[in-house]
């Protein structure tokens, strides 16, 4: 009997010391933030986006031209379809503008515009113009290994939960996937501060670039508060560390005709 | 029958003053009544035709646009729209369908772009001429002919400082929720003193199809018929048809907020017409009663030679009703005179009644509806005012035994 008792003290013990060995064997999960952002964030970026949007009723297609520069510059043209064509978006620091060529007028986006889904889809005018790093933005914590699933699906990843040091930002809390090897995130959830889940990310078709990085050439954003909808974000022509024009960033660009 | 005839106008005749008083009281509630019916029926024909006007006597539309329409969800649209109107114009008692997309906007005149909210309408021109009649209070300038012509109410005129000539940006949204910008010049301002007309941006029915890209497409089908009070008939008439297809096909008075009023007036009426007829009746109930009191030995001999319960109650409620008959006569004739005044001229209610409405066309400058219909109900509802005050006396004439009523001396 003593001996049973013995086995099943040593056995609970093991069982109760498990976890936290796992525990011991995670990230830092700052580290693992600042290699994230060093894969995401950048001094000058360009890229083709062609976003797909679709919702019960429809699927609609726009190509544009993206630019940034650092956290605080952003700036995007349409150029498909022909309805939107000539569309420019500029963000400089804390302000977002959208110049209409149709009516030759400038409109900025403030308040609860910018979460408002950009055309129509799943992107809200944040979500697109957004380059900040996740590092000076959350807390965040790495709790467990899991499949990475979805378009990661059989590669490893760590789960981590991350909240925002300012409950004022979109997402004051986000739920992220972050694949072991690339370091970034294979897909994520972001809440609402009330617990309620907003928005799903998926990435995918990561390619490596030749400054190191590894970057998502795809990702897949569904509004949880949408009904049906969905939108698909193809990377093309992403090139990191190149040289822009100085007039990109300013109202000048926005207007020109 | 016709000697309690007799009697009944003899006895209105015995006593002239106390005939007068009654006859008095129900001129008083009869003019009153036709005074009260006439603003109730101008006020509440003013909103109902209007509401049905632009609401459609029936409307054809998306059930899920139906559901959440308070929130613009322009994707539940009715696609093809040609054709639906087309199917349903060949609908029996159909006389007109039109389609039109309403959605909520801002609008801005100069550089900057403003935070003036408005509704863009858009919709066949006929429609706004022939069943809005938006032409018909157009004070500056005249109606769109074309895509980039803007007509607009004057709450908004006000609200945004532009002028007549001048650009107007309308800044909507698409089906899809992307901010759609247009513009164009304003060639009209409208003022009816109604939220309908003075809160909305006229715009071609195409243009609108544009800024919301419902390119074929359409929110509503509207539907009109002979008279908006048959809309019932006419939506079963469409449905029976077939001609709605999935749609979701509704008449004006099937639709908040317009089912809601129709049964507060309904409310309104019975409780204001009651109030008149009940106090009127009271006026009536007394001189009655006096009269019962006066001839109490008279009806005791009455009885005694063989006049039953009931012819007892009948001798007092006709006598009623003949002094009722003129007196409502007469109360009519007079009540038309101020009722006439009060459809020719109205009554100024200010614009603040008009911007508080809602979704209500309140006109600022209400107008009664004096008619034939309104005359026989005052008239009627004067009888019915001799009957009730009448009732309780007679039933107390009725309840006298002769050798009491003979021991009475009276």
């Amino acid at each position: 009997m003593k001996r049973f008792l013995l086995a099943l003290l040593l056995a609970v013990s093991a069982a109760s010391a498990a976890p936290e060995a796992g525990a011991a064997d995670l990230p830092s999960a700052s580290e693992v933030i600042k290699q994230i952002d060093r894969n995401m964030t950048f001094e000058t970026r360009t890229m083709t986006i062609t976003m797909a949007s679709v919702n019960p009723r429809r699927t609609r297609e726009f190509t544009m031209i993206a630019y940034g520069r650092g956290e605080t510059e952003a700036a995007i043209e349409y150029t498909a379809p022909a309805r939107e064509a000539g569309t420019r978006m500029l963000r400089k620091d804390d302000e977002l503008w959208m110049y209409m060529p149709s009516v030759e007028k400038t409109q900025k986006i403030s308040g609860h515009m910018l979460r408002q889904g950009m055309m129509g889809t799943d992107v809200s005018y944040e979500d697109m113009m957004a380059a900040g790093d996740l590092e000076s933005d959350y807390d965040a914590k790495i709790t467990a290994v899991e499949d990475c699933g979805a378009e990661f699906a059989g590669r490893q990843c760590w789960k981590m939960e991350l909240n925002a040091k300012d409950p004022s930002i979109s997402y004051p809390r986000r739920v992220a996937w972050i694949d072991t090897e690339y370091k970034i995130m294979a897909r994520q959830e972001l809440y609402a501060v009330s617990g309620m889940l907003l928005k799903k990310w998926t990435m995918s078709d990561v390619q490596k670039f030749d400054d190191g990085r590894y970057f998502p050439m795809k990702m897949e954003i569904a509004d949880q508060l949408q009904q049906g909808t969905k939108t698909t974000l193809t990377f093309k022509d992403v090139k990191f560390g190149v040289d822009l024009q100085e007039e990109v960033f300013t109202m000048r660009w926005l207007e020109r005709k | 029958m016709w000697l309690l005839v007799g009697l009944a106008a003899r006895n209105a005749l015995r006593n002239v003053q106390r005939t007068m008083l009654t006859a008095l009281t129900v001129v008083f509630g009869t003019a009153l009544l036709t005074l009260a019916l006439t603003w109730e029926h101008g006020v509440f024909g003013n909103i109902t035709q209007l509401a049905a006007a632009g609401a459609g006597h029936v409307r054809l539309v998306d059930p899920d646009y139906a559901q959440r329409e308070d929130l613009f969800p322009l994707y539940e649209n009715v696609p093809d729209v040609e054709a639906a109107v087309k199917r349903v114009s060949a609908v029996d008692g159909v006389t007109s369908a039109y389609p039109r997309i309403v959605s909520g906007v801002t609008l801005s005149a100069g550089e900057e772009i403003g935070d003036v909210f408005g509704l863009a309408v858009g919709a066949p021109l006929d429609w706004y001429t022939e069943i809005l009649d938006v032409d018909a209070h157009l004070v500056e300038g005249r109606m769109l002919e074309n895509d980039d012509e803007i007509v607009l109410g004057s709450t908004l005129v006000k609200k945004t400082g532009v002028k007549l000539g001048e650009e107007l940006l309308v800044l909507g949204l698409t089906q899809d929720g992307a901010m759609s910008p247009v513009k164009g010049k304003v060639v009209g301002i409208v003022h009816a003193s109604n939220a309908l007309i003075d809160q909305q941006v006229y715009l071609t029915f195409p243009k609108v199809q544009y800024m919301t890209d419902m390119d074929g497409a359409a929110t509503e089908i509207l539907v009109y018929g002979e008279d908006y009070w048959d809309a019932a008939d006419l939506r079963d008439a469409v449905k029976a048809g077939g001609a709605g297809g999935a749609l979701q096909v509704e008449a004006w008075s099937d639709r908040e907020p317009w089912s809601g009023i129709l049964a507060t007036f309904t409310v309104i009426q019975t409780i204001l017409s009651g109030i008149i007829v009940f106090i009127t009746a009271l006026g009536v109930w007394n001189t009655m009663m006096m009269s019962v009191l006066e001839r109490t030995g008279e009806i005791g001999v009455m009885r005694a030679m063989g006049l039953g319960r009931m012819g007892a109650v009948s001798l007092f409620v006709m006598e009623a009703l003949a002094i009722a008959a003129i007196g409502g006569l007469v109360g009519v004739a007079l009540g038309a005179i101020p009722a006439y005044a009060l459809e020719v001229y109205g009554v100024d209610l200010g614009e603040r009644i008009v911007q508080n409405a809602g979704d209500v066309p309140f006109s600022a400058r209400m107008h009664g509806d004096l008619s034939w219909g309104v005359a026989v109900d005052a008239f009627l509802l004067g009888l019915l005012m001799a009957v009730v005050g009448s009732g309780p006396p007679a039933l107390r004439a009725a309840s006298i035994q002769p050798v009491a009523a003979m021991r009475s001396r009276r």
